[in-house]
C-alpha cells in the first residue's frame, strides 16, 4: 500500500512536469502557459478533477516505446467556472509537441462523451503540433473520432475552442465544428496548409501569423470569434463568457441577480438617430445602454463590422443580440455579415437564448463581388436561421428596414414575437429616391415632379405607420423606453413554446 | 418689466439668460441655426426661430434675421450674450431704431470702447492708469533709447502692424533698446511692409485682473469687485476666480473707482468689464473694456450675490440700480473652470461628436453648472469648444479649490474628450494653489505641453483599493449564478493583486459593515459604498472620508479617473498576476502604411493633408456608399505621406486612399 502511494506520487509528479522543465521553460519563453497553468486560470480555484493522468500511448514504432509521458500530451477532466460544471481538455505542447496520438484522442473523447451525458460544456485548449506521425493512421483515426463527437455534441452542449498554439492541417476541423473559436495573438495560428506548402503551391510568401494568426482569423476570415493579447487574458475572458451560456440544450441559460432596474429609462437615446437619414450613428451605444449594467460581450468585433453580435443580459437572463451597425457600410447585409449573424442566431436558438434584434438596414449590398460570391445563398442563411429559430425573438427597428433585408431581420413574418419600432423607423421596399425612380419612371426627366413624388413617398413610407397598420410591428416605442419594453417583452415570452415540424434536419443553404 | 425678450446667442449663455428671464417671469425667444435644432437652449426657450445655416456668419451674426425674429415674435428686447453681436455698435443702434431694447450698453459706449486708440484716450482723460508709452513715430534708435528711459525699463518695442510674436522686442536697458528698435523696424518692414514702431512699458509677471461694473441709465455706477483670469492657455482663459489672490482692499478700491470713472466717461449702461494688466509691483494699467457680459461672470455673482443678467435686463428696461457701492458684498471665494470639448492629452485638439454621456455634478448651493449641452447631445464643429462652466463657491480660496476638485471628480463626460484632467491637474499645482502666478503660468509650468504624466495623485494605492472593491462586487455577484453544482460552489480568494501603471499592489479583502476593508501591507482602506455595476460614479467613504471617482469596467481593466489621473488597474489572483507578468510585452502592431477603401463608393472628402500628423480616431476620409456617409478614422497615430485618391473619385474595395509615412 505504502509503496503504491509512493509510486502514485512519483507518477503524478512526472505527469505534472509533462515534457520536462526544459520544455516548460521553452513554452514560457514563447509567451505561452503550460497546459496545467491554463486549466488553473480557467477553472475555479481547486475545482479541477483530472482524469487519465496516467494514460500512456501504445505506440512502439520509431522508438516511441521509450518516449512515454503519463497523460500523453493532453490534460483532461472537469471543474467549475463560478460553480458551474465544465469539461476541459488542454493539450500539452511540452509533450511531443502536443501531438495527437490515438490515446490522446481517446482522452478527448472521454470528456466529450461524459459532457454529453451530463449536459455540460466542453472547453478545448488547443496547443498541438498536429498528428502523432509515428502512429500514422491510428492518429488520423483519433482525429476523426473527435470530429464525430464534435458533430454529435453540436447543439447539445456548448463547445468552446481556445487556440493557444499551433493548430494546423486536419486538426483545425475539430475547433471549426465547435461553437466558438478564440485565439491568442502572436502565439497561435490555424491553417489547413502552412506557409511552406503555400509557397510551393501558390508561390505566395506569407508568415504563419499572416496566414493563420489571431488577427487574420478574427478580422479577415471570420474563423475566430475573438483575439486575445495573451493566455491570461484569454482564459479570464472565457470565464466571463461562460456566464452567458447554459450547460446544454436541456437547460435555460444561467441567471445572475440583477440590480439594474428593468424600467430604467435613458433619455439620451432619443437623440441617437440623427436627423439626416444618411448620417450614421453607433448602434453599440443602444446596446450598451439597453442591456443590464451596460455589460455587452461582443463576438467577432473586428469581422463584418456592419453587423454586431454578442451576449448581454436583460433582467439577469442572457440574450443574444444581433444588430445592424450603420457606422459600417451603412449597416447593410453582405455575405460576411449574413454568415456571421446566421451562425450566432442558430447558436442562441440551439441553447435557449432569446434573440434581440436591432434593425437599421438599408438592404443587401449590391455589386459583382457580392453576387459572384453567392450573396443569394449566404444571405439566405440568415433568413433561414431567423425563420427556423424558436426561442423568444424581440425586434426593435430604429431606422431603416428596407426591402428583403427587412424581412430577414427577425421580422414579424419570420415569427418575430414582439416587433417594436422607434418613431424614426422607415419600413419600406426601398429608400424614397430609388422607389420613385422606378414607380414614376416616365417622369424621370422632370426633376421637380420627381422631388414631389419623393416627398410623397417619404411621407407615406418613411414612418412606422404603414407597417403598424398591418400589424407587422406591434407598437411604436420611444427610444428612451427601449430597455423597459424589451425587458417586458422577454418577461412575457419567458415560457414561450414553439416547435418546428419533425424532420431529420433542415437543409440550410450552406 | 419686459413681457418677452429674445436671446441672440446660443449654447450655455443662451441657457443662462433664459434661466434668469424665467425667474423674472419674462417669456423667452431663442434664435438658432440649423446645426442647433436639437440644442438645449432651443428646448428651454418659450419660442424658437431658425435664422439660418450652421455657419455663424449666416445665422448668429445676421442682425437682419434677428430683428425680423423679434418682430415676428413680439420680443421687446434682445440679450446678446457674449461674442457674436454682443459688442456690435451697429446692432445696438439698429435695435434702438427699430424700437427694440438692447440688453447691453448704448451703441456709442460700445463704439468708443471698441476703438483701441479712443478708449485709451478716454481712459487717460478719466485718470485711469494706462500703460506708459509713446505712440508717435520714432525717428531712430537714439530717440528710442531716450523714450525708453523716459518710460522706465523694461520696455516693449512693438511694430504697429505686429502680431503673432513678430515685430516684438523687450528691452531691459539702453543697449537692448537700441538694438531692439533697429531689429524691430527691419523685421516689421519685412514682415508687414510697415515699419512704424512704438514703445511702451513692459509689465513684468503680468496678471490679468478685471473689474466687473454695472451702470444704469440714471447715472448710477457700482463696481462688483475683481476677477483674476491670469490662468490662460494661448490667450484663452482656463480658470477664473473672484476675488483675486493678488488684490488687496486698497487696490480693489482704486481699480474699481478707475473702472467706474471710465464707464462714466462713456455714459455706460449695463454690465461691463474693465480689464487691467497688473504687474508684480501691484501697478495696474487699463487694457480694454468689454462692453458685454463676460463668460466668467458667475464667479462675481457668487461672491456678490448679484444676478448680473437680471441687472442687465432691469437697466435695459430703464430701472435704477437698486443698490449702491456700499451694498456690494465680497463673500467668500468663487472659482470657475471652463469645460472644453478638447483632448488635453493630444495637444488640446478639439473633440466633436455625440455626448454619449453628459452628467455634470448636481447643482447645489456652492456648485453651479452653466451648460448648453445635454446627455445625448451633439458637439458640432461649427462653434466654440466650451460646453460647460463649472463654478464653485467656497468660504476661502482653499475651500473653493477643494470644492472644485471634488466637483470635477463628479463630472461625467463620455463620447468626446474634455479638458477635465487638465483642470484637475492645475487645481493641484502647488503654484496655482499658492496663488502666485501670472499670465505666463502655462508657458512656464508646461513648456512642452501637457501629458498624462503631469497629473499627480497623492495616493495611487487608494485607486488600487477601489478597483479591488469593484472587482469583489463583481465576484460576489458572479458566484450567485444559477446552475451551479450543488455544494461545490466557487471559493472566493480574499488575497488579490492589483496591477496598475506598471506597479503591483497585493491586497487582502475582508467584509466590514456596508463595505470592505482592503489591506495593502500596513495600509488599511475601509471602503464603504453602495456602488453598483452600472454606476460611472463611485461614491462612498474611505476611512470615513468621502470619496468620489469615476470607474468603468472595460475588458479586464477598471478605468478609473480621480483628480484628473486616469489609471486602468486589473485585479486578479496572485497566481494569475504572476502568470500575467510572465506574458511578453506586446509592441503596438506595425503601422499599416495605407488607408484602403473598405467598400466601393464615392470618395466624398479627404480630411487630411500630406505631412499632417494624425491621431488615432481622427477622421481621415469620408466615403459615400449606399447613399450613406462612412467616416474612415485613423486606427493609430500616424503621419500622412500622400493623399492618393481625391474627393469625387469612385473607389473600389481596397483602393488606396491615403499613404502614411
Amino acid at each position: 500500500m505504502h509503496e503504491i502511494i509512493r509510486q502514485l506520487e512519483e507518477k503524478r509528479e512526472k505527469a505534472r512536469l509533462g515534457g520536462g522543465q526544459k520544455r516548460i521553460d521553452s513554452q514560457h519563453t514563447k509567451g505561452k502557459l503550460t497546459a496545467r497553468e491554463r486549466i488553473e486560470l480557467l477553472l475555479d480555484d481547486g475545482s479541477f478533477e483530472e482524469w487519465d493522468m496516467f494514460k500512456e500511448h501504445r505506440c512502439t514504432d520509431f522508438g516511441m516505446a521509450s518516449e512515454k509521458v503519463p497523460g500523453d500530451g493532453v490534460v483532461i477532466g472537469y471543474g467549475t467556472i463560478n460553480g458551474r460544471l465544465v469539461f476541459v481538455f488542454s493539450q500539452d505542447f511540452t509533450v511531443l509537441g502536443g501531438s495527437l496520438s490515438e490515446t490522446h484522442a481517446e482522452k478527448i473523447c472521454k470528456v466529450m462523451d461524459q459532457a454529453m451525458k451530463v449536459g455540460a460544456p466542453v472547453i478545448g485548449l488547443n496547443d498541438s503540433g498536429g498528428a502523432r506521425i509515428q502512429e500514422g493512421v491510428a492518429s488520423l483515426g483519433g482525429y476523426a473520432d473527435v470530429f464525430q463527437r464534435n458533430v454529435m455534441a453540436s447543439g447539445v452542449v456548448p463547445q468552446i475552442s481556445l487556440i493557444m498554439g499551433p493548430c494546423a492541417g486536419g486538426a483545425v476541423y475539430s475547433p471549426a465544428m465547435t461553437d466558438f473559436i478564440f485565439m491568442v495573438k502572436d502565439s497561435s495560428y490555424m491553417f489547413v496548409t502552412g506557409p511552406e506548402v503555400v509557397k510551393t503551391v501558390t508561390h505566395e510568401d506569407v508568415t504563419a501569423e499572416e496566414l493563420g494568426g489571431a488577427m487574420t482569423h478574427s478580422s479577415k476570415s471570420g474563423v475566430a470569434d475573438l483575439a486575445f493579447e495573451n493566455d491570461v487574458e484569454a482564459l479570464m475572458v472565457i470565464r466571463r463568457m461562460m456566464s452567458f451560456i447554459p450547460g446544454s440544450n436541456r437547460e435555460k441559460p444561467p441567471m445572475l441577480p440583477c440590480i439594474d432596474p428593468a424600467d430604467r429609462l435613458d433619455m439620451s437615446l432619443d437623440t441617437l438617430v440623427p436627423d439626416n437619414t444618411n448620417q450614421p450613428y453607433d448602434m453599440k451605444e443602444l446596446i450598451i445602454k439597453m442591456v443590464d449594467d451596460s455589460d455587452f460581450f461582443e463576438l467577432q468585433p473586428d469581422y463584418a463590422k456592419n453587423i454586431i453580435i454578442g451576449f448581454g443580459r436583460m433582467e439577469g437572463s442572457p440574450v443574444g443580440i444581433v444588430a445592424n451597425q450603420p457606422l459600417v457600410l451603412a449597416g447593410c447585409l453582405d455575405i460576411k455579415s449574413s454568415i456571421k449573424a446566421a451562425r450566432f442566431v442558430r447558436f442562441c436558438d440551439a441553447f435557449n437564448i432569446p434573440v434581440v434584434t436591432l434593425v437599421d438596414v438599408p438592404g443587401f449590398m449590391p455589386g459583382t463581388a457580392q453576387e459572384y460570391g453567392g450573396i443569394i445563398k449566404h444571405g439566405a442563411k440568415l433568413l433561414y436561421a431567423y425563420a427556423e429559430c424558436t426561442v423568444p425573438k424581440v425586434t426593435v427597428i430604429t431606422r431603416k428596414a428596407y426591402g428583403g433585408a427587412y424581412d430577414v431581420m427577425s421580422s414579424k413574418h419570420l415569427r418575430g414575437d414582439v416587433n417594436l419600432a422607434w418613431p424614426t423607423a422607415e419600413i419600406a421596399v426601398m429608400g424614397p429616391k430609388g422607389a420613385v425612380e422606378i414607380i414614376f419612371r416616365e417622369e424621370k426627366n422632370n426633376p421637380e415632379k420627381i422631388a414631389e413624388r419623393e416627398a410623397e413617398y417619404k411621407a407615406k413610407f418613411a414612418n412606422p405607420f404603414v407597417a403598424g397598420a398591418r400589424g407587422f410591428i406591434d407598437d411604436v416605442i420611444m427610444p428612451h423606453e427601449t430597455r423597459k419594453r424589451v425587458c417586458r417583452s422577454l418577461a412575457m415570452l419567458k415560457d414561450k413554446e414553439l416547435q418546428n415540424p419533425w424532420r431529420k434536419h433542415g437543409n440550410i443553404p450552406l | 418689466m419686459f413681457k418677452k425678450i429674445l436671446i441672440a446667442n446660443r449654447g450655455e449663455i443662451a441657457c443662462r439668460v433664459i434661466k434668469t428671464a424665467q425667474k423674472m417671469g419674462i417669456k423667452t425667444v431663442a434664435v438658432y441655426s440649423e446645426a442647433d435644432k436639437r440644442a438645449l437652449f432651443v428646448a428651454l426657450a418659450d419660442e424658437a426661430v431658425c435664422i439660418g445655416p450652421a455657419a455663424s456668419a449666416q445665422s448668429y451674426l445676421m442682425a437682419d434675421k434677428i430683428i425680423a425674429a423679434c418682430k415676428q415674435t413680439g420680443a421687446e428686447a434682445v440679450h446678446p450674450g457674449y461674442g457674436f453681436l454682443s459688442e456690435n455698435a451697429d446692432f445696438s443702434r439698429r435695435l434702438e431704431e427699430e424700437g427694440i431694447k438692447f440688453i447691453g450698453p448704448k451703441h456709442y459706449s460700445i463704439a468708443k470702447m471698441g476703438d483701441k486708440i479712443e478708449s485709451k484716450k478716454l481712459a487717460l482723460d478719466a485718470k485711469v492708469n494706462t500703460i506708459p508709452g509713446h505712440n508717435e513715430a520714432i525717428s531712430g534708435p537714439d530717440e528710442a533709447v531716450k523714450i525708453a528711459q523716459g518710460i522706465g525699463y523694461p520696455v516693449m518695442i512693438k511694430a504697429s502692424a505686429g502680431g503673432g510674436g513678430k515685430g516684438l522686442r523687450v528691452a531691459f536697458n539702453d543697449k537692448e533698446a537700441h538694438e531692439g528698435f533697429s531689429s524691430c523696424v527691419s523685421e516689421a518692414k519685412n514682415a508687414f511692409g510697415d515699419d512704424r514702431v512704438f514703445i511702451e512699458k513692459y509689465v513684468l509677471e503680468p496678471r490679468h485682473i478685471e473689474i466687473q461694473l454695472l451702470g444704469d441709465s440714471h447715472g448710477n455706477y457700482v463696481y462688483l469687485n475683481e476677477r483674476d483670469c491670469s490662468i490662460q492657455r494661448r490667450h484663452q482663459k482656463v480658470i477664473e476666480e473672484a476675488p483675486s489672490p493678488f488684490v488687496d482692499p486698497a487696490m480693489r478700491k482704486a481699480m474699481g473707482e478707475q473702472a467706474v470713472a471710465l464707464a462714466r466717461a462713456v455714459n455706460y449702461e449695463s454690465a461691463g468689464t474693465v480689464e487691467f494688466v497688473v504687474g508684480a509691483d501691484k501697478s495696474f494699467y487699463f487694457l480694454e473694456m468689454n462692453t458685454r457680459l463676460q463668460v466668467e461672470h458667475p464667479v462675481t455673482e457668487y461672491i456678490t450675490g448679484v444676478d448680473l443678467v437680471e441687472q442687465m435686463i432691469r437697466v435695459a428696461y430703464g430701472e435704477k440700480l437698486s443698490f449702491s457701492q456700499a451694498d456690494v458684498k465680497l463673500d467668500g471665494w468663487s472659482m470657475e473652470c471652463r469645460i472644453n470639448a478638447e483632448d488635453p492629452f493630444r495637444g488640446f485638439l478639439p473633440s466633436t461628436g455625440r455626448l454619449v454621456r453628459f452628467d455634470p455634478p448636481a447643482e447645489r448651493e456652492d456648485v453651479r453648472v452653466d451648460t448648453g449641452v445635454y446627455d445625448g447631445g451633439e458637439i458640432s464643429m461649427f462653434y466654440d469648444s466650451m460646453i460647460a462652466k463649472l463654478i464653485v463657491h467656497g468660504k476661502d480660496r482653499d475651500d473653493a479649490i477643494q470644492k472644485m476638485r471634488d466637483a470635477l471628480n463628479e463630472f461625467v463626460i463620455r463620447g468626446i474628450s474634455s479638458n477635465i484632467p487638465f483642470q484637475a491637474a492645475l487645481l493641484q499645482h502647488p503654484r496655482f494653489c499658492s496663488g502666485n502666478f501670472n499670465t505666463g503660468f502655462m508657458v512656464e509650468e508646461y513648456p512642452d505641453g501637457f501629458d498624462a504624466s503631469m497629473v499627480p495623485h497623492d495616493d495611487p494605492a487608494l485607486l488600487a483599493s477601489v478597483a479591488t472593491f469593484a472587482r469583489m462586487r463583481y465576484i460576489e455577484r458572479a458566484v450567485q449564478i444559477s446552475g451551479q453544482m450543488a455544494g461545490h460552489g466557487r471559493s472566493v480568494k480574499k488575497d488579490l493583486v492589483v496591477l496598475m501603471a506598471g506597479g503591483r499592489y497585493p491586497v487582502s479583502v475582508e467584509a466590514i459593515d456596508g463595505g470592505m476593508r482592503i489591506r495593502q501591507g500596513d495600509k488599511v482602506y475601509d471602503i464603504v459604498s453602495d456602488w453598483t455595476f452600472r454606476d460611472l460614479l463611485f461614491k462612498g467613504t474611505v476611512n470615513g472620508t468621502p470619496i468620489c471617482l469615476q470607474i468603468e469596467r472595460r475588458g479586464l481593466c477598471y478605468h478609473i479617473s480621480h483628480f484628473g489621473l486616469q489609471v486602468q488597474p486589473m485585479v486578479m489572483t496572485e497566481v494569475a498576476a504572476s502568470l500575467l507578468e510572465r506574458m511578453p510585452e506586446k509592441l503596438p502592431p506595425d503601422l499599416s502604411k495605407y488607408l484602403l477603401s473598405p467598400m466601393p463608393g464615392l470618395l466624398r472628402e479627404v480630411a487630411v493633408q500630406p505631412g499632417q500628423e494624425v491621431k488615432a480616431g481622427e477622421k481621415l476620409a469620408v466615403i459615400e456608399a449606399m447613399k450613406m456617409e462612412n467616416v474612415l478614422k485613423a486606427e493609430q497615430d500616424c503621419v500622412v505621406k500622400k493623399v492618393v485618391a481625391h474627393p469625387g473619385a469612385s473607389l473600389t474595395v481596397d483602393e488606396i486612399i491615403i499613404e502614411f509615412e
